[in-house]
């Protein structure tokens, strides 16, 4: 048993490649490792950038979207739609400071088996090197943020 | 100045409008004034210090709901009015625009065509001092740039009035408001004011007319306009200036390029 | 409150030889709202089934998670077994713990961790998921199939022959396409329009068939079942119902020396025109750039000589709109264009033609009636030579793939020549022989073997002219790259099959995709080859990618066979995964603030505007509203939305969003 740190990943990939990519490294049984959960949707394109956060709020270390190539969207154009949308996530979020090292894109068709093994077990391998983000969950604790500066207005409240 | 008065007047009088939403001295800077009647609009001012973005009175339900409405707009002002065009939230019909010219002349904007047009021949007003901001934010570590917005945004206590002051803020129900699910955390953590912020510059991409009334407004002077202003310009150097319809995020291009998906 | 059960399957070993599935199942136990949870060696067989339905019945279970193999495999075995219940197929998820799990991982602690995670997380989203019922959309039982062509007609006949209603739209004057074109076909060397025109007949009197000729799909609005197609009949200036047909005014035309379509420019043709003589319709049109009338305003020749009074010069454009069930796209090919090999000459050389020139020549209806001649000086060429890939294959030039069609014609052209000619010489430079196809590679072999023709493997680097002979300059790789130069007196190009004039601009109208070469995109390109990523908008022929005839005829039956699938019911019923607009509480609240950009975001034009209205019927404001019937639920528009007034039905915001914090709370 080693102690090395074992990041959180959640992955959020589109039903129709990547889920299915997946898919197909499982019954080519590629292994690879077990710190991502898969999260289905429809399509790149239902990703709401909000989900990204939460994960990352809610103790996530690392991040992986995946979708169909450019021009295989199942429904045409989710995913030149979302890449749009992660272009300027990506830009705001680098230019607040929230690490984008921990969020990976990608294109994984669901004939790229192989692939998928690939991303996952290069981000977990990244994201192990970062370590546990425990920046931004802290900026969610209201209480432990403020607890000095919230008993001193206590005392003063109380007299 | 006496023009504009004289054509709002003239408008009132000829039963065109029932509102004209202008300036009139203030204080410091020059303040809105709603003018509901011929008289009022004598007190009306306009020049380079009326910066307030005005369009953000365009969609206040209470206030021009089923109103025919004049209204001066600064340049980015007739940004965002050409945006609220695009955006079915204006009607030509019931709008007259004035605007000023080059040679600091009242001009008549008398359709979306013509704003454009005036956009198009008109240089924005130039943001040196955001400008500057900018790039010192850019140039730090990506640990000084989470120091120095979790700092600022752990001031934030959610008065929401960046949200009042722009005028693409007008959904009836915000995204802070809704709860099922709470995408927002409702409290003031700092985490909690950035998932806000995030989501405004977010939803602003593509829309904001960069008039940076967001940050003139916010009582404990956070900078968050720069927040926009930085969004505006990823969206120029990804995007271009502007797509003919709908906005960034609801259009695209096969050839979009990106060097981070892998 | 929820009561949810949750089925772990063994897979037999698959699953449990790396999870253990007797503690996923302990562990899902512990789950608030989870009623009861087991493990089952297959939960898919007979009695894994009959477990989850008694638990239904049992428990009164409000949802099921079945932890098994990937939805994509199972999703609708285990939601018809929950339907079969009583409870709704969309309150049943599953969640996959064989490929995504128990195949990709080793045994151990670990695995089981994730294991009991993805149950939870499915288990978080299953608790808010709501009783959704199938769409049910009308149909209205008419086709629409674009494109008169040998696919277009094909496809008209079956559904037409099915007993419904067919309208055929074609852009020419006469339907028959590309295949009247032809002179002999391969591999049988029977005449192409001995086989074509009597199907050309047999559409222009099919009760169920409305043909229109010369017109155009102006614009296609709606969605499957229901689409409103507006169709632009273009001016004939000829009166259809008092033309009889008999002639006169194209004999008499003055204006005659215009290069004839049909005939690939080796012909001539009148202004007023009919494009062959077994046409259908057959009755003339006048071309308008070419006429002098429309051009200079005198000459009238044709309506002086005409005997019934059917010229009417005056005539617009006319525009009519039909109600129409599904649409057949059959708009076929075009062969690459001349200047594109400008080291072969054609242009230049009156002598170089392309493959579909040759089908004129050999054409017992042609230029030549059917003697092969140059077109420079009518004599006849003793020593041809033919050049394959002209175009295809050269992703130097752009067009990177196989026209497929060419090394057949080919060497049916060679055979045709050597038939015709007898002391005559041919040559056939080409890359490899492609003649995949029931009786093909025999007919090359007779190409080659019986009447002789000369197969020279090697590209031909240029084509000159010396001495009134064309010097063809190649290589033979099979030599060894020996040099070839051949004196010839003809060359024929197989120029490559292109996408049809307008393909793009077609497509768009119809909100059909198309890959980079412009030819209609399937919907899958192994299983569903003659479907569109439209729902109701069919392909075949040419137009999806270069084919032959006897491939074209079947994907033509084939496409015709979805349509007679989709009018075989009165109602349709589709996946209730659709997006929606809330319109909370009272019917005249809705969140919505009309912005209508997902309407720009929507690849399927889903998004219609809808009015609220007072008691007094003003309006009150203007939002968005999904039409279920196009709605293929992408979900695009759900993210988009700034003020989350729209959702998706089955993967909603609330339930995304219980999925993501299942996994991380625990």
């Amino acid at each position: 048993m080693n102690n090395e740190f074992e990041p959180k990943i959640l992955a959020f990939v589109c039903n129709w490649c990547t889920y299915a990519g997946a898919d197909l490294t499982g019954t080519s049984r590629i292994k690879y490792a077990s710190n991502v959960k898969i999260v289905r949707f429809p399509c790149t394109g239902r990703i709401d950038f909000m989900l990204l956060l939460k994960a990352f709020a809610n103790g996530s270390d690392g991040v992986i979207v995946s979708g169909c190539h450019p021009n295989d969207c199942h429904y045409t154009s989710g995913n030149f739609h979302a890449r749009r949308r992660w272009i300027l996530f990506r830009s705001l979020l680098d230019f607040m400071g929230i690490d984008i090292r921990r969020i990976q894109f990608s294109w994984v068709s669901a004939a790229e088996g192989a692939k998928w093994a690939d991303i996952v077990n290069t981000t977990v391998a990244s994201i192990r090197e970062l370590g546990p983000y425990t920046e931004y969950q802290r900026a969610g604790d209201f209480l432990a943020n403020n607890e000095e500066e919230l008993a001193k207005e206590m005392e003063v409240n109380n007299g | 100045m006496d023009e504009l008065r004289t054509k709002a007047k003239e408008l009132f009088e000829k039963g065109e409008i029932d509102i004209f939403i202008g300036y009139e001295e203030g204080t410091r800077n020059p303040r809105p004034l709603f003018a509901n009647n011929a008289d009022e609009t004598q007190k009306l001012v306009f020049n380079d210090m009326c910066t307030g973005n005005l369009a953000v009175y365009l969609t206040r339900k209470d206030l021009v709901k089923g109103k025919r409405v004049g209204i001066s707009a600064s340049y980015y002002a007739l940004k965002s009015i050409a945006q609220l065009f695009v955006e079915n939230q204006l009607k030509e019909e019931s709008l007259k625009v004035f605007g000023l010219s080059s040679d600091r002349k009242i001009q008549a904007l008398n359709s979306l065509e013509e704003i454009k047009q005036y956009l198009k021949d008109t240089p924005p007003p130039p943001k040196l001092k955001d400008d500057e901001l900018i790039k010192q934010i850019d140039e730090m570590s990506s640990a000084e740039r989470w120091a120095f917005w979790s700092d600022e945004l752990s001031k934030c206590f959610k008065c929401y009035a960046c949200r009042a002051a722009c005028p693409m803020c007008y959904c009836t129900k915000c995204i802070v408001e809704v709860n099922r699910p709470q995408w927002i955390q409702p409290w003031a953590s700092t985490l909690g004011n950035m998932e806000w912020q995030i989501n405004r510059v977010m939803h602003m991409a593509g829309r904001c007319s960069d008039c940076g009334s967001c940050g003139t407004a916010c009582p404990i002077g956070i900078p968050i306009h720069l927040l926009t202003h930085k969004m505006s310009e990823t969206v120029k150097i990804n995007f271009g200036d502007s797509s003919e319809k709908g906005n960034v995020l609801s259009t695209f291009k096969p050839e979009d390029k990106e060097s981070f998906i892998l | 409150m929820s009561k949810i059960g949750v089925f772990v399957c063994h897979c037999g070993e698959n699953i449990s030889a790396t999870v253990d599935c007797e503690k996923v199942a302990e562990e899902a136990s512990k789950i608030t709202g989870v009623e009861v949870s087991v493990d089952y060696k297959y939960m898919c067989s007979d009695p894994g089934q009959t477990m989850i339905k008694e638990a239904i019945k049992e428990k009164g279970l409000t949802g099921v998670v079945v932890a098994a193999c990937s939805p994509r495999m199972h999703e609708p075995t285990f939601r018809k077994a929950c339907s079969e219940a009583g409870l709704n197929p969309y309150m049943c998820e599953m969640t996959n713990l064989r490929e995504h799990c128990s195949w990709v991982h080793e045994k151990g602690d670990q695995t089981t961790e994730k294991a009991i995670d993805l149950v939870r997380m499915l288990v978080e989203k299953t608790k808010l998921n709501k009783p959704l019922n199938s769409i049910k959309v009308p149909i209205h039982k008419k086709a629409l199939v674009i494109g008169g062509g040998i696919a277009g007609i094909q496809s008209s006949l079956d559904i037409a022959n099915a007993g419904h209603q067919v309208i055929l739209v074609e852009k020419d004057p006469s339907i028959g396409g590309h295949m009247s074109q032809l002179s002999e076909t391969f591999p049988t060397l029977d005449c192409s329009q001995c086989i074509l025109t009597p199907r050309m007949v047999e559409v222009a009197q099919h009760p169920n068939i409305t043909l229109y000729t010369y017109a155009e799909l102006e614009k296609l609005e709606g969605f499957i079942g229901n689409f409103k197609a507006t169709i632009r009949l273009k001016a004939k200036s000829v009166d259809p119902k008092l033309c009889t047909g008999c002639g006169v005014c194209y004999s008499k035309c003055p204006t005659k020396k215009i290069p004839s379509e049909f005939n690939e420019g080796l012909g001539l043709r009148t202004a007023i025109y009919t494009p062959f003589p077994q046409a259908v319709p057959n009755k003339p049109v006048i071309d308008k750039t070419n006429c002098t009338y429309y051009t200079k305003g005198k000459c009238k020749v044709c309506q002086k000589v005409c005997p019934t009074g059917a010229i009417d010069f005056d005539r617009p454009d006319e525009f009519i709109t039909e109600d129409i069930g599904a649409v057949v796209t059959a708009t076929g090919f075009n062969v690459l264009k001349p200047n594109f090999f400008p080291e072969y000459g054609y242009g230049k050389y009156k002598d170089v033609i392309t493959g579909l020139q040759f089908e004129r020549l050999a054409s017992a209806s042609g230029p030549t009636l059917g003697a092969i001649r140059r077109p420079s000086d009518g004599t006849e060429p003793k020593k041809i030579v033919f050049i394959a890939c002209a175009g295809s294959r050269d992703p130097a030039k752009g067009l990177p793939y196989c026209s497929k069609i060419c090394c057949m014609y080919t060497a049916k052209h060679a055979m045709l020549y050597q038939h015709k000619v007898h002391d005559g010489e041919s040559y056939v430079f080409y890359m490899d022989i492609r003649a995949a196809g029931k009786n093909y590679e025999e007919f090359v072999r007779r190409a080659i073997e019986d009447d002789g023709v000369n197969y020279v493997r090697g590209r031909v680097a240029r084509v000159y002219e010396k001495d009134g002979k064309l010097i063809v300059k190649g290589v033979d790789t099979l030599l060894g790259g020996k040099p070839v130069e051949i004196e010839a007196d003809m060359v024929v190009l197989a120029s490559a099959g292109v996408a049809s004039h307008g393909a793009e601009e077609l497509a768009q109208k119809m909100h059909i995709s198309y890959d980079p070469y412009k030819f209609f995109a399937e919907a899958h390109p192994k299983l569903k080859p003659v479907e569109t990523n439209t729902a109701g908008i069919f392909l075949c022929g040419a137009c999806q990618a270069p084919k032959d005839i006897p491939e074209t005829v079947g994907m033509a039956s084939g496409a015709a066979a979805k349509v007679i699938g989709l009018f075989s019911n009165s109602e349709l019923t589709r996946e209730p995964v659709v997006a929606v607009v809330n319109r909370i509480a009272s019917h005249e609240v809705s969140t919505c603030v009309g912005c209508f950009l997902c309407e720009t975001a929507c690849p399927y034009q889903a998004i219609v505007h809808e009015e609220i209205k007072n008691r007094a019927g003003e309006v009150i404001k203007t939002v968005a509203q999904v039409n279920p019937g196009l709605c293929q639920g992408c979900g695009t528009c759900v993210s988009f939305c700034r003020s989350k007034s729209i959702d998706i039905q089955g993967f909603s915001n609330e339930q995304m969003y219980a999925e993501v914090m299942a996994v991380l709370e625990a």
